[in-house]
């Protein structure tokens, strides 16, 4: 028979595996370019808000998507080889019988290469095209951040390549063992079952039984239940760096956010003055900031009459009062003293950028934004510090300038004012003005521009007051002084920073929704050959006796114990890269807790559902056609 | 006279062989009493192994009633067929279907461990089978680790296992030399002896000498009763 026919009559007599490898394969395929084109799309979608997003949150984001991304990709090259290589060391008996017929060695190795290549470059086609479908189905349905761009070919000629080449080369090394190993050996029942002598004989009962059953043939089939252990292993590692990182990050960002802005916080301004400073707390999800605003302008200076009204007012218990402006500043460099070699490098330049700048009283502040380094406490200190954004865009290294700037670092460097020398004490994740932000002592701030009025009020109130009474008496006290303030809740900027943040992380999780989805194919794909490997087994169970459900206890079992044993090894490492990796200073609550233990379980228990579909249909089967 | 254990009343058995149908069993009657060693012979594919399937409620006819120990198994449900194929019926099949995660001992254990018997007492069991059919060294062994012989007397002990009534054995020595062939022989003697209804199918002429009645089977009707 020539060397085409057999492999493809072979291939069509084996219809349910191959149709089974063959989907499995093109699930791996598909789910795998399906996710990194749509992560893709998302951290696309995501780095556009970043020209607004701060660089510190920017920053997790990126290293978000970038780590899910990768991973996804470990998760599909793993399964794909795990695939070929089940189907592969399936065939090694059939391999023993055609060595045993008088077929030569090479004959039978190419059939088999053959049926190898064949299952692989249809699955491989097929994945490629059900990935590109999906994600643009995905992304339409969904109308997620995603830019739509055309098809990435680069990643489908990568995932192609990569997964064609591990199939192969995975699915040849049993072929390869086969083929060095005699008829003999091949055909050998104990061989193929791999069992040594058991232990002594001791009864059970029947969930003794079921358990025994389960694990020996779970463990029967050794290299295959480690592979399958690896890979879902990887894939729980991936959900809780998606679901765990995700929630601990949005927590984390939240709570940032919220410290930075403030809460319960009231803004008291000029009513142009409100418009602008909303502007500025909003700008990670608008592009509304105006041209140009006149900070400096008298009207907007805060009557002192209000100032000394808030002081004593009953249901205050802070006030805040800022001079905000819009001012060029510039780096300026420090140094470095090794402390090995004694040596003094250069550190920073001296950039020029425009930044807002804050005058807050660093003994009154009701703001605390995250902060690298130390804030602000003393009003006379000339003590600066900068926002993150600002941080990334004048004291980061650039090797492009000339000359490159190599050693760039804020904490050793100084910010200077309208000419004004600031020592920079601490980096500070804030939303305002998207981080291009800079505080200093307000005393300071009047002293150099030789403004001696403030033009923005924050004033937190008692929380056990009665807020709206509080407020009308605010608003009275206000308008009756100057009818051209205002008075705003900052808690309104707040919830909408809070339900952006929301909304990026959020398309984050999809990641994990649709990775939960194509494990779970994977895994019920695994269970499948699994089941059709016992198949012949549970017929027999069910001829001397046992009910047809005995058939899903034992995939219950097996299916629990490979789940359990990756979600362990997922779970530590997942827990493990977000906190000490993904998210610097994270902060976990116990409702953050409560979250990722609801989102994992609900896997967990999605999956375990799922992988007893073929155990199920199995029971449904008549004793016959379940031996057959 | 003996009570009539078995009753088969116009049985029919077809298979759907793509859009056409295969009749396998056509209008079988026939019955047999309580201790009666009947064999069932006939050419290949005549629906022996069919019959056998029915009667051990491993299958259900297409038509008629099948009535074993008073039961109509043609109408019962799964749950209660697997209850009936554990404790009622002991069933060797042709290719001897142990089960291959569990050993010699195990496999044997395994329908009276299913019933909820005492430790104590299925070890006891247990021991006092592979005795009979000679394999008490084997008990830790498993299958795959046993000759075809070996594996179709460990069959044997294990459909003896529940002492169940009747016993069915599809071609038992089919696929055996002459020796071990003999020590089925005994096997199926020591049954008869014992005062069980054994059905078995077979072209063995030692067996058939065995059987109180043969039943031959032709193209799926029952050509011709020994009474």
């Amino acid at each position: 028979m020539s060397s085409v026919r057999f492999p493809i009559k072979d291939l069509a007599r084996r219809r349910l595996q191959t149709s089974l490898t063959i989907t499995t394969l093109t699930l791996s395929v598909a789910s795998t370019l399906f996710l990194l084109l749509f992560s893709w799309q998302v951290g696309v979608g995501i780095s556009s808000t970043s020209e607004t997003l701060t660089a510190g949150l920017s920053a997790i984001f990126a290293q978000f998507v970038l780590f899910i991304g990768v991973l996804i990709f470990v998760v599909g090259a793993i399964l794909t080889s795990f695939i070929v290589f089940l189907m592969m060391k399936q065939r090694t008996r059939d391999f023993g019988l055609i060595k045993a017929a008088g077929c030569p060695n090479g004959r039978v190795f190419g059939y088999f290469l053959a049926e190898l290549l064949i299952v692989t470059v249809v699955g491989c086609v097929l994945g490629v095209v059900f990935g590109f479908t999906a994600d643009s189905v995905a992304t339409r349905v969904l109308g997620v951040q995603a830019i739509q761009n055309p098809p990435n070919l680069l990643f489908a000629s990568i995932v192609f390549a990569v997964f064609f080449i591990l199939a192969v080369t995975f699915g040849v090394k049993p072929m390869l063992d086969a083929a060095r190993a005699s008829p003999l050996k091949l055909l050998s029942p104990v061989q193929y079952f791999g069992l040594g002598k058991g232990g002594k004989f001791k009864p059970l009962s029947r969930t003794g039984i079921t358990l025994q059953v389960a694990s020996r043939s779970l463990f029967r089939r050794v290299s295959a239940s480690v592979r399958i252990i690896l890979l879902l292993s990887i894939v729980f590692l991936l959900l809780t760096v998606s679901v765990a990182g995700s929630i601990i990050a949005n927590d984390t960002t939240t709570i940032w956010v919220e410290n930075a802005v403030g809460q319960n916080v009231i803004l008291i301004a000029h009513q142009d003055m409100v418009t602008q400073y909303k502007l500025l707390m909003s700008q990670a999800f608008t592009q509304d900031l105006a041209g140009y605003f006149n900070y400096t302008d008298e009207r907007l200076a805060v009557p002192d009459a209000i100032l000394e009204n808030l002081n004593g007012l009953h249901g205050v218990s802070g006030v805040d009062a800022r001079l905000v402006l819009m001012e060029p500043v510039r780096e300026m460099s420090g140094y470095y003293i090794d402390p090995d070699t004694q040596s003094t490098y250069s550190v920073g330049d001296n950039r020029n950028g425009t930044s807002l700048v804050v005058g807050v009283n660093p003994e009154k502040i009701l703001t605390s934004p995250h902060t690298k380094g130390q804030f602000l406490n003393s009003s006379d200190a000339q003590m600066a510090v900068i926002g993150d954004t600002l941080a990334q865009a004048m004291y980061s290294t650039d090797l492009r300038a000339k000359p490159p700037i190599r050693l760039a670092d804020p904490l050793l460097q100084k910010i200077i004012v309208q000419g004004k020398i600031f020592d920079i004490t601490g980096v500070c994740i804030d939303p305002t003005n998207s981080g291009n932000v800079t505080y200093v002592p307000l005393k300071e701030l009047q002293s150099v521009t030789g403004i001696s009025t403030v033009n923005v009020v924050l004033v937190r109130l008692d929380a056990s007051v009665d807020r709206v009474a509080t407020l009308a008496q605010l608003k009275t006290i206000v308008q009756d002084i100057n009818p051209e303030f205002s008075v705003f809740e900052l808690d309104e900027v707040l919830q909408e920073n809070v339900a952006f943040l929301g909304s990026l992380w959020s398309e984050i999780m999809l990641l994990p929704l649709f990775t939960l989805g194509s494990a779970a194919l994977c895994l019920v794909g695994y269970m499948m050959l699994s089941v059709d490997e016992q198949r012949h087994e549970f017929g027999v169970l069910r001829a001397i006796g046992t009910k047809p459900n005995t058939a899903v206890a034992v995939a219950a079992v097996q299916s629990s114990l490979v789940l359990l044993s990756s979600l362990a090894v997922g779970l530590s490492f997942g827990i493990i890269t977000t906190l000490l990796i993904l998210v610097p200073h994270p902060i976990v609550t116990v409702l953050t807790v409560i979250k990722i233990s609801t989102w994992l379980f609900a896997a967990l228990a999605i999956m375990f559902l799922l992988s007893l579909i073929p155990a199920v249909r199995i029971a449904k089967t008549s004793i016959l056609r379940v031996m057959a | 006279m003996a009570e009539t254990v078995i009753s088969a009343v116009s049985i029919n058995k077809t298979y759907p062989m793509g859009d056409s149908e295969t009749e396998v069993l056509k209008d079988i009657n026939f019955n047999i009493a309580s201790g009666e060693f009947v064999a069932i012979y006939g050419s290949s594919g005549a629906g022996k192994t069919t019959l056998l399937n029915i009667i051990g409620g491993i299958d259900k006819p297409t038509s008629g009633q099948m009535i074993v120990l008073g039961e109509d198994l043609t109408v019962q449900n799964e749950d209660f067929l697997a209850d009936f194929r554990c404790n009622d019926v002991g069933y060797v099949f042709q290719a001897y279907n142990l089960v291959s995660t569990l050993t010699v001992a195990e496999n044997v254990a395994f329908p009276m461990e299913w019933t909820g018997r005492p430790p104590e007492e299925i070890v006891k069991r247990v021991a006092e089978l592979l005795a009979t059919v000679g394999l008490g060294h084997r008990a830790n062994h498993y299958p795959a680790q046993l000759s075809g012989g070996e594996q179709q007397r460990v069959a044997f002990a294990r459909a003896m296992a529940n002492d169940p009534q009747v016993f069915l054995a599809d071609e038992p020595t089919g696929n055996l030399d002459t020796k071990n062939g003999q020590k089925i022989t005994q096997m199926l003697q020591m049954l008869k002896a014992e005062g069980k209804t054994v059905i078995v199918s077979t072209h063995d002429a030692e067996i058939m000498r065995l059987a109180d009645r043969t039943l031959c089977l032709e193209d799926g009707r029952l050509a011709s009763k020994d009474e």
